[in-house]
């Protein structure tokens, strides 16, 4: 989790770089209108003529621009390490889910609980990010969302390390769950 | 010659009979999505056409041109080469994107054929999708080639492309755009304003691995933010649906693999500059 904020921490800051960026060349390309205008009022015939010549001109610079769909500010993390930390998540769980089981102790257990929560924390995030979007739900409860899916995540790690800490331990927990069926089933 | 014009009139016989009227008629009945802008208050509706299947040549396309020239001509749709080269004809035919041209008339008669627009997508009208988003998408991936030192004008000279690193476009330059793989996406249905979808990754793909283009650090670039590329969760509808037999989920897996750092692309087996230098030393 804290790793995952970590990750993040970095992103925020280039979104606001970029956004930046944006702004600075937005206002650039706000300049020569202004210039524009201004020319204008002190010389109306030339004014006439700018018009006459520049819509060409602008036509051409906006079938060139294709670049800002690309910088939304939403669109400037690097999520390809997070990518690659995700896959590398679901890949040590294979072999750390029958390790865990087969020898319980607090280190595994530990592990195990780390490894689940984040594993669930970003398929949860996706589903959040896919379906609550803000295009249909507005500008707030998209957030929301996302804030419910920390909120569950935290929980879920606290509870297990509770477990961990204060109990039977975690694949003791899952131990026991089965052999209350096996009792059931004598 | 009499022969032959005794077995004419027998296999003329014989092909009214397998198709004539005693046996019934083969009739089919096509349940085609309408929608009028001109008339913004009516909902859209299906409408149901019905067309004498041995009258008709066997792919959708024709049934639906058929429709147009002899029962409806307000009909809309798009079509042009109908040999499933331009992707023009893409539409939903029985639950499933593809080029109306190149898949056969269900024969089941007892069912209607159910045809409607590209899913999730804007309609223009009838079954034809407004696919400015995607040209845009597609435009915004920059698809032609980029070398770093452009030959100077009047004395371009041809790239050079070994066999072998030609042979990694193959199943990646036949891609029509026909926007079925994109548009059979659940990831492009919700964020198709940020997620740029199979086809126009693929597309993206082509470019990176190609030996000539010296883009690739950019293009890559360009793509490694949250919503671009990783809204794909390889759900593989894309390659499940694509008319042409290609596979857009496996180019998006190869290009979260360049992403993540751990593939790199090859160096040109041949130097693509090699014939301008040859030039330049002579």
């Amino acid at each position: 989790m804290a790793f995952s904020m970590f990750l993040r921490a970095p992103a925020c800051t280039s979104k606001l770089f970029s956004q930046q960026i944006m702004r600075i060349a937005t206002q650039q390309a706000m300049k020569p209108v202004a210039a524009e205008r201004m020319l204008s009022s002190v010389l109306p015939t030339q004014h006439t003529i700018l018009k006459s010549n520049s819509p060409p001109i602008l036509n051409a610079v906006r079938s060139f621009r294709t670049s800002p769909a690309l910088l939304q500010e939403e669109k400037a993390h690097d999520h390809s390490k997070l990518w690659v930390i995700e896959k590398l998540t679901s890949a040590v769980l294979v072999p750390l889910i029958p390790i865990c089981l087969i020898l319980p102790n607090k280190m595994f257990d530990a592990a195990l609980a780390i490894l689940v929560t984040a594993h669930s924390f970003w398929g949860l995030e996706a589903i959040a990010v896919d379906y609550v979007r803000s295009s249909i739900f507005g500008p707030f409860i998209p957030k929301l969302a996302i804030a419910l899916v920390y909120i569950i995540s935290i929980a879920t790690l606290g509870g297990l390390f509770y477990l961990i800490s204060n109990d039977v331990g975690l694949s003791n927990a899952i131990k026991q769950l089965w052999s209350v069926k096996s009792k059931q089933v004598a | 010659m009499p022969f032959l014009r005794i077995t004419y009139g027998t296999f003329g016989q014989l092909r009214s009979f397998a198709t004539s009227s005693a046996l019934g008629k083969r009739v089919k009945s096509f349940a085609v999505y309408r929608w009028n802008p001109d008339e913004p208050d009516k909902k859209p509706y299906t409408q149901n056409f019905e067309v004498d299947l041995d009258d008709c040549a066997p792919m959708v396309l024709d049934a639906l041109l058929k429709i147009k020239n002899e029962i409806d001509p307000t009909l809309t749709f798009r079509r042009s080469c109908r040999e499933g080269v331009c992707g023009s004809c893409a539409m939903n035919i029985d639950g499933v994107n593809t080029l109306a041209c190149i898949s056969h008339i269900d024969q089941n008669l007892s069912k209607p054929s159910k045809i409607y627009p590209l899913p999730h997508m804007y309609v223009v009208k009838d079954l034809v999708p407004d696919l400015s988003n995607f040209y845009r998408q597609y435009q915004s991936i920059e698809p032609w080639l980029q070398r770093d030192n452009e030959a100077a004008k009047g004395k371009e000279t041809q790239l050079l492309q070994d066999v072998e690193d030609r042979a990694k476009l193959d199943g990646l330059y036949e891609c029509v755009l026909c926007a079925c793989c994109s548009t059979s996406c659940p990831s492009y249905w919700w964020n198709g304003d940020k997620y740029l979808g199979p086809a126009v990754l693929m597309q993206a793909y082509r470019w990176i691995i190609d030996s000539r283009d010296d883009a690739t650090g950019k293009r890559l670039s360009k793509l490694k933010d949250t919503y671009s590329v990783y809204r794909c969760h390889t759900i593989m509808n894309c390659t499940r649906t694509c008319p042409k037999g290609l596979n857009p989920g496996r180019a998006i897996a190869q290009i979260k693999t360049l992403l993540s750092g751990m593939v790199k692309k090859q160096p040109p087996i041949m130097d693509p500059a090699g014939l301008q230098k040859q030039a330049a030393s002579n």
